[in-house]
């Protein structure tokens, strides 16, 4: 990785020690970038535990289900994929609600050990701030998405589209996870409370997981939960991740055409994320406003 | 460098559940100053203090801080000010050397001038030997100086220190008060919030008194002690002859005519520029009334004492408002 410089354009001389505050935006950026980073760093267990669950499902599920689910997918003996290679891209949409869970623990820590108001207080720009930590954290999540395309390959997965697909895979996990980004810190500024940011989001991972086209297709899912999965974001996730890995149109819901088999699926898939993204990133950003007003007429 | 390093009148905040935390404060402190707003809980010293820091927006006032108006021109005022909130703010997954690092980053401070910056800082709060621990395993006197050297990266000519020393031991504390001391001697303007008379008789050159969000008496240290009318005995009586008491300390004779002579829950109160000298000649007279004494005690002036003496009421000690949580209203 390069190392952008963190003191921007002037540092000027000279004048009263005031003048010489002076970041660029992409400084101010990469100085919460670093400091997110070496936190989690300092605290690999973090890290650790939002890989633990996806890697306990990955192996159990393709060991325990993988030759009933084999056949629900039209599996190697129909000629459709193995179920490894179905469920490694439902995993990688696993790993990225289980990482961005935590992105509110992290605001409410920082809210309870004062770096929050610490850093209001100083001259950097608030957007730079939290453009800083998000992004540690989407880093975050795509060297997680790599562990398990990695061990989904080791356990037999196939990437249908190759090196740039795998790409594209943890593209897509990024981007799905920043509604749940949002979510969790607005959570977390509702609650101001550690435990309860982190059951919160939890919470809502397996009912997400479920009830979407995670783990079989929708066709062969009771009718109730084909109904959710419609409207549930781990389906345009999953569907976009799937699509790339299996090099074929594997959307669920609904395809675009005119974009190429995969590109049928990816690209409404990321049009709905991005604009999920927005609404729960907007959400996020004016109640983090808000609580840094604090409560004032 | 302008003449005031805090010139403002008529701050008003109300938060929005309706409490009126200050009301109408007017401040002018001159660039230098060692200046200590003193006041009980709930009194509004935070509030105030979050204000001039532009981290709560006034609903009402004309306030220039280094020049530069809180609303217009907050992010000015943020590159020229050093903050130390009440609840110490540390990341304690980092280093002491970390931390001070990342304020150096968040203010700016050139690359070539970090490393040197942030030795010396070490140096002044005395981390140097804990430099690379992380802050987790500190004292909270040693978080707290920490905290101190944080706020100091870029040099900012004027400080805001909310109660710096609450929840201290007394050498921790003392240990902050060089440091503050020799950062004013330097040539900052400090702004300091405390609760303890001492700390503000210890540090302050000036000293505004606020109580329900208003100032409500100025001046130096002593002046204020002075307004208390010196030191204070208290004696305690058995039985319910404190009336009686009060009645023999009053007597012209034994201290000065200025003295105050109140009768309190367990005995009398006296408050006197010769409290230690008559004292005992107080007690061999009420022997001598045959009133049982349990107990008595000579000592400075506490901070209830100058509100007793202004207010004419003693300070309620009600439970603080939450004014430094960062909440947001369901």
């Amino acid at each position: 990785m390069s190392t952008p410089t963190t003191d921007g354009a002037e540092t000027s001389e000279g004048g009263p020690t005031a003048d010489r505050s002076r970041n660029s935006y992409l400084g101010e950026v990469w100085v919460n970038f670093k400091r997110w980073n070496l936190k989690a760093v300092r605290n690999p267990f973090v890290l650790i535990v939002s890989l633990v669950q996806p890697v306990i499902f990955l192996v159990l599920f393709t060991q325990v289900f993988g030759n009933v689910a084999g056949g629900a997918i039209g599996g190697p003996g129909g000629g459709g994929p193995s179920y490894e290679t179905y469920l490694v891209p439902a995993i990688a949409v696993q790993v990225a609600i289980a990482a961005a869970a935590t992105s509110g623990v992290g605001l409410v820590n920082d809210i309870e050990n004062g770096m929050f108001e610490k850093v209001l207080v100083s001259p950097m720009s608030r957007s730079a701030v939290f453009l800083g930590k998000t992004a540690a954290e989407l880093l975050r999540i795509a060297i997680q998405i790599g562990i398990i395309l990695g061990l989904g390959v080791l356990l037999g997965a196939e990437v249908g589209t190759g090196m740039a697909g795998a790409v594209g895979i943890v593209a897509v996990g990024i981007v799905f996870s920043l509604w749940f980004i949002g979510f969790s810190n607005s959570l977390a500024v509702l609650t101001k409370d550690q435990e309860s940011t982190i059951i919160g989001a939890n919470l809502l991972q397996f009912p997400l997981l479920f009830l979407s086209s995670a783990f079989l297709p929708l066709e062969v899912l009771p009718e109730w939960i084909q109904t959710v999965a419609a409207v549930n974001p781990v389906t345009y996730g999953v569907d976009a991740a799937r699509s790339l890995m299996l090099n074929a149109d594997a959307a669920s819901v609904f395809s675009a055409s005119g974009f190429g088999t995969v590109g049928n699926a990816v690209v409404p898939a990321m049009a709905v994320l991005l604009v999920l993204a927005l609404v729960f990133g907007g959400v996020a950003v004016a109640m983090i406003r808000r609580a840094s007003s604090s409560k004032v007429q | 460098m302008t003449e005031y390093a805090i010139d403002a009148s008529g701050i008003e905040l109300t938060y929005s559940d309706g409490t009126e935390a200050v009301r109408g404060v007017d401040l002018q402190v001159p660039s230098g100053e060692f200046y200590g707003f003193l006041g009980p809980n709930g009194a509004g010293k935070t509030t105030t203090i979050k204000t001039l820091a532009t981290l709560l927006t006034p609903t009402a006032g004309e306030i220039r801080v280094n020049g530069f108006d809180v609303v217009s021109e907050s992010r000015k005022i943020r590159e020229s000010i050093g903050y130390m909130a009440q609840e110490t703010s540390v990341d304690e997954e980092l280093t002491a050397r970390e931390n001070i690092r990342f304020a150096c980053e968040s203010y700016g401070v050139p690359r070539d001038d970090r490393a040197g910056r942030i030795d010396e800082l070490l140096d002044l709060v005395d981390l140097q030997d804990v430099a690379d621990k992380r802050a987790d395993d500190f004292s909270g006197g040693m978080k707290k100086r920490l905290d101190a050297a944080t706020a100091l990266v870029h040099e900012p000519p004027l400080v805001f220190l909310d109660e710096p020393t609450t929840g201290l031991d007394p050498k921790a504390r003392n240990r902050l008060w060089d440091y503050f001391r020799e950062i004013n001697d330097d040539g900052t303007t400090i702004f300091l919030t405390t609760q303890y008379l001492e700390e503000a008789d210890q540090l302050c050159e000036r000293i505004g008194v606020v109580l329900d969000g208003q100032i409500v008496a100025s001046g130096s240290p002593s002046g204020l002690k002075r307004r208390v009318g010196g030191e204070i005995l208290d004696v305690n009586i058995a039985d319910s002859d404190s009336e009686r008491a009060a009645e023999i300390a009053s007597r012209a004779d034994l201290f000065e005519p200025d003295a105050s002579v109140e009768v309190t829950e367990d005995g009398v109160m006296v408050t006197s520029q010769h409290a230690r000298q008559a004292g005992t000649d107080l007690l061999v007279a009420l022997r001598d009334a045959g009133i049982d004494v349990t107990g008595f005690n000579v000592r400075a002036p506490t901070l209830d004492d100058v509100f007793l003496a202004i207010t004419g009421e003693p300070v309620e000690h009600e439970t603080p408002t939450d004014e430094t949580e960062l909440e947001v209203s369901p």
